[in-house]
């Protein structure tokens, strides 16, 4: 795991290095303090508006970050030809694919934490309460978050970039769909189509923007099954990705 | 022998994932309990007002009571000036706020489910982890 950690870090390096990340981290912040500017029309509702956008906000943000972050990190490293003596001596096919995940993984949490501060900055400035579940509810957003990372890097190795962002945002949109919505894409197969829908993540469990800005209260158990359904999730699609890299024929 | 191997860790895996997963995937609301789909379950005709007291108006809604600011309120602040004159005493689920608590963080009977599915995943991690790990091995 000592290589692993290592090779993490030069990847933790490396991302903060690129111009991809503080583009990405200074579109999230103009976007919610646009949002932040937008009328809600009725001032009792400003707060709720503003949560509401910016939580969502937020999370299509760590969409644009995994995407941003991970979609060019193999196929770089394969084009480089730096991937070779990487996996010829000190590191395995896995400990690359972990290394290069949890370095960006702790870029992406990094910089969806900013965002958060900067939402509740804008929240601040514009006198409107502060929700004590505001920062689970970005701890539950950058566990998405890891999931669409992990989806990047399963795409990444067998699809071209421009190609993996399309793939990518549609296994989000899909995995926001209810069953029932998703069984109407094809409803002359129901079962076929919830037998998929079970394979597929159900992202709902990571959003309580709503109740949030409603001020309702949740149980800490809820994060902790929500996170491990998160993680557990992550873990399968690196399996995937791992399952193909390890196929792969890199001469 | 490795080949069986490979074969039983791939067969359980499968067998894991389609016989604890039992089921075809489901909604909140295919599942959820008479208590939590029936809380606004009654009807007014327009600019009728819904008379029923809180005692004879049961709604099975733990999650919800106890909070300063609900959904509820903000509703029927909403009814009060509409043109029914709806409104429901404090704590009460208002109509069309179903959607509201058929999402998993109000269903507390859908967090087993979830715990499963993560377990399903985790299991399935590990066999693919292990059996491709196998076959580059031989």
């Amino acid at each position: 795991m000592k290589a692993v950690f290592t090779f993490s870090l030069m990847t933790l390096r490396m991302l903060f290095r690129r111009r991809t990340l503080w583009g990405i981290l200074l579109v999230i912040l103009l976007a919610l303090a646009g949002i932040a500017s937008v009328p809600s029309f009725d001032i009792s509702n400003q707060g709720r508006f503003v949560l509401d956008f910016g939580l969502f906000g937020i999370e299509v943000g760590a969409l644009l970050l995994a995407l941003g972050l991970a979609a060019n990190l193999y196929p770089r490293d394969r084009e480089t030809r730096t991937l070779m003596p990487l996996i010829a001596v000190p590191l395995s096919r896995w400990q690359y694919l972990l290394g290069r995940f949890f370095g960006a993984a702790l870029v992406q949490a990094a910089a969806l934490i900013v965002t958060c501060l900067g939402l509740m900055l804008i929240l601040i400035l514009h006198e409107l309460p502060i929700p004590g579940d505001l920062l689970p509810a970005t701890l539950l957003i950058i566990v998405e978050g890891w999931f669409l990372l992990s989806t990047v890097f399963f795409f990444s190795f067998f699809a071209s970039p421009p190609l993996n962002w399309p793939l990518t945002t549609m296994l989000f949109v899909l995995s926001q769909m209810s069953v029932s919505e998703f069984v109407s894409i094809l409803p002359s197969a129901p079962g076929l189509m919830r037998t998929v829908r079970l394979l597929l993540p159900h992202a709902d469990v990571f959003h309580i923007k709503d109740p949030i800005a409603h001020g309702f209260n949740i149980e800490p158990v809820y994060f902790l099954i929500a996170i491990f359904y998160g993680l557990c999730y992550a873990a399968f699609m690196l399996s995937l990705a791992l399952a193909v890299f390890r196929r792969r024929d890199l001469k | 022998m490795r080949m069986c191997n490979h074969s039983i860790c791939l067969a359980f895996t499968l067998a894991f994932f389609f016989l604890t997963g039992c089921r075809t995937d489901y909604d909140i609301a295919d599942v959820a309990p008479e208590e939590h789909l029936h809380s606004e379950d009654h009807d007014h005709a327009d600019g009728e007002t819904c008379e029923e007291s809180e005692s004879d108006h049961s709604h099975g809604h733990s999650n919800e009571t106890g909070h300063a600011h609900s959904v509820n309120e903000e509703m029927e602040e909403a009814h009060a000036g509409g043109p029914s004159g709806h409104a429901h005493d404090a704590g009460d689920r208002n109509h069309g706020t179903q959607w509201f608590f058929n999402q998993p963080w109000a269903a507390t009977f859908i967090w087993k489910k979830l715990f499963r599915d993560a377990l399903i995943f985790l299991t399935l991690a590990v066999g693919i982890f292990l059996a491709t790990g196998r076959r580059r091995k031989r």
